[in-house]
């Protein structure tokens, strides 16, 4: 025979039944709060809700005395408690026994752990894959927005390095920020050796955008490795991990695409002094090294150019520490003589020995039969020149 | 930056190679000078690059802030 309840007991038994199930016992549930009523008996009553759903919630009194923050609508909560039937009115609630803030955003951070879970499997975040950085990068793309202080930060870190720096304006917060800023790293296709994607501090709510899946995958689909700076060093969003390099602030990530011009200069000075050291040494060990210099290399051309490294160790002196001038001191005294002996084989300091050059109109007059009785011939002596004229032409070997 | 213009890096890794070859001893004098003068050449280069940088911003869409351009 069909059982015909009075509804106080359907709301008996179900009650029974719901209040029964431990799955519905000690749990928490995540959602926001909504029509947010502190009744003046001292117990709260909200409705917990997400995009989806919604579920009538109660904080007795004495459970709400440790409640450390403030309830109110629109906030994240996370809630502990009981489900339970409010049997006047045939309600499902959850009766809750402590609730927590919500640090993260509630659903969207669940949807976010969720969407976490895809790229990571589908290896957008494999270390395997993130490229290094460009040593020495010739054209710096920046997204980001054209009034942030984010892009004034970067620029002032990159300071003097040499380099074009191509800005993609983005729009970094707000309705269509995604898209935005995912369309500006698809304008750098093929323009720049790095990208920085950046912007500067402010709440999860405004850092949202980078945690979308479209600006994830217009970084992976980058063709130049990306720095992400979003936000303060403890925000941390999907931008960051499928970057290939992640920077705690624009001006950190600044300072990670290039480096310092001092020290590449400092890196040249260093640079010219090896040479000029390796290029002596080796000068000092050729052993027949006038000989060598007289047949095979100018002498003028090596004498300019230890003049040359000599002045140039001048200056660099000036920029370097007392030790590595001390080491200087060395090499320019090793210069100063190789000049000095370089000077001597060049042919004005044989003349000024003694030595004399004849010549004609024809050239050079190296041999007797060079010339003949009667010619004028010019000769070239350490200081000014003779005009004369041959008397004789004699073959004898003794003369020399 | 023009194609055939060296950029600072293939000067950096051509200067250190230079060195290493200077160093090293090997060769005649006249292949040392050579080399030597081919290294303060981009020495130069690379210096002339450093100092005379000028910031050029690029701006792809749209016109670049006043305070940066």
């Amino acid at each position: 025979m069909t059982q015909i309840f009075t509804v106080t007991d359907l709301n008996q038994r179900i009650a029974d039944r719901l209040e029964n199930d431990v799955r519905l016992h000690d749990l928490w549930a995540r959602g926001e709060v909504s029509n947010y009523l502190h009744h003046r008996s001292g117990h709260r009553y909200f409705t917990l809700k997400d995009q989806g759903s919604q579920i009538s919630c109660v904080l007795f009194k004495n459970n709400g005395l440790t409640l450390d923050f403030e309830l109110k609508d629109g906030k994240n909560v996370l809630v502990f408690g009981d489900v339970a039937v409010y049997r006047p009115q045939g309600r499902v609630q959850l009766v809750a026994r402590g609730i927590k803030q919500d640090e993260g955003l509630g659903f969207r951070h669940l949807q976010l752990e969720q969407l976490k879970k895809k790229l990571a499997g589908e290896g957008l975040f494999a270390q395997e894959r993130k490229r290094a950085l460009p040593l020495y990068p010739e054209r710096i793309g920046i997204v980001t927005s054209p009034q942030g202080a984010a892009l004034r930060d970067v620029l002032r870190t990159l300071g003097p390095y040499p380099a074009r720096i191509i800005l993609s304006p983005a729009q970094v917060q707000g309705e269509g920020a995604e898209e935005s800023i995912a369309s500006a790293l698809y304008a750098l296709q093929g323009r720049a050796d790095v990208i920085i994607v950046c912007r500067g501090g402010g709440s999860t709510e405004d850092l949202w955008c980078f945690n979308s899946e479209i600006v994830a995958r217009a970084i992976f689909a980058c063709d130049s490795p990306v720095i992400s700076a979003v936000g303060h060093e403890t925000d941390v969003t999907i931008a960051d991990y499928v970057a290939d390099m992640r920077a705690a602030t624009p001006t950190a990530a600044a300072k990670m695409a290039v480096p310092d011009v001092e020290e590449i200069k400092e890196e040249l000075r260093s640079t010219q002094v090896r040479m000029m050291r390796a290029l002596w040494t080796g000068l000092e060990r050729k052993e027949e090294r006038l000989e060598y210099l007289k047949h095979n290399v100018s002498a003028k051309r090596m004498y300019s150019l230890a003049r040359d490294a000599r002045q140039r160790l001048d200056y660099l002196s000036q920029s370097l520490d007392a030790a590595q001038a001390d080491k200087m001191q060395i090499l320019r005294s090793r210069l100063e003589l190789a000049e000095g002996r370089l000077a001597a084989v060049g042919p004005r300091a044989t003349l000024l020995r003694g030595y004399g050059i004849a010549r004609s109109q024809k050239g050079l007059i190296l041999k007797a039969q060079d010339a003949r009785p009667g010619d004028v011939l010019e000769l070239i002596l350490g200081h000014g020149r003779l005009l004369c004229r041959v008397l004789e032409c004699r073959d004898d070997e003794e003369a020399t | 930056m023009k194609k055939d213009e060296i950029g600072l890096e293939e000067a950096l890794d051509s200067l250190e190679q230079i060195v290493e070859v200077l160093e090293e001893g090997k060769m005649t004098l006249e292949e040392s000078l050579d080399q030597y003068e081919k290294g303060m050449k981009l020495v130069k280069l690379c210096n002339a690059r450093l100092e005379g940088a000028q910031r050029r911003i690029e701006c792809l869409t749209g016109e670049l802030p006043p305070d940066l351009s």
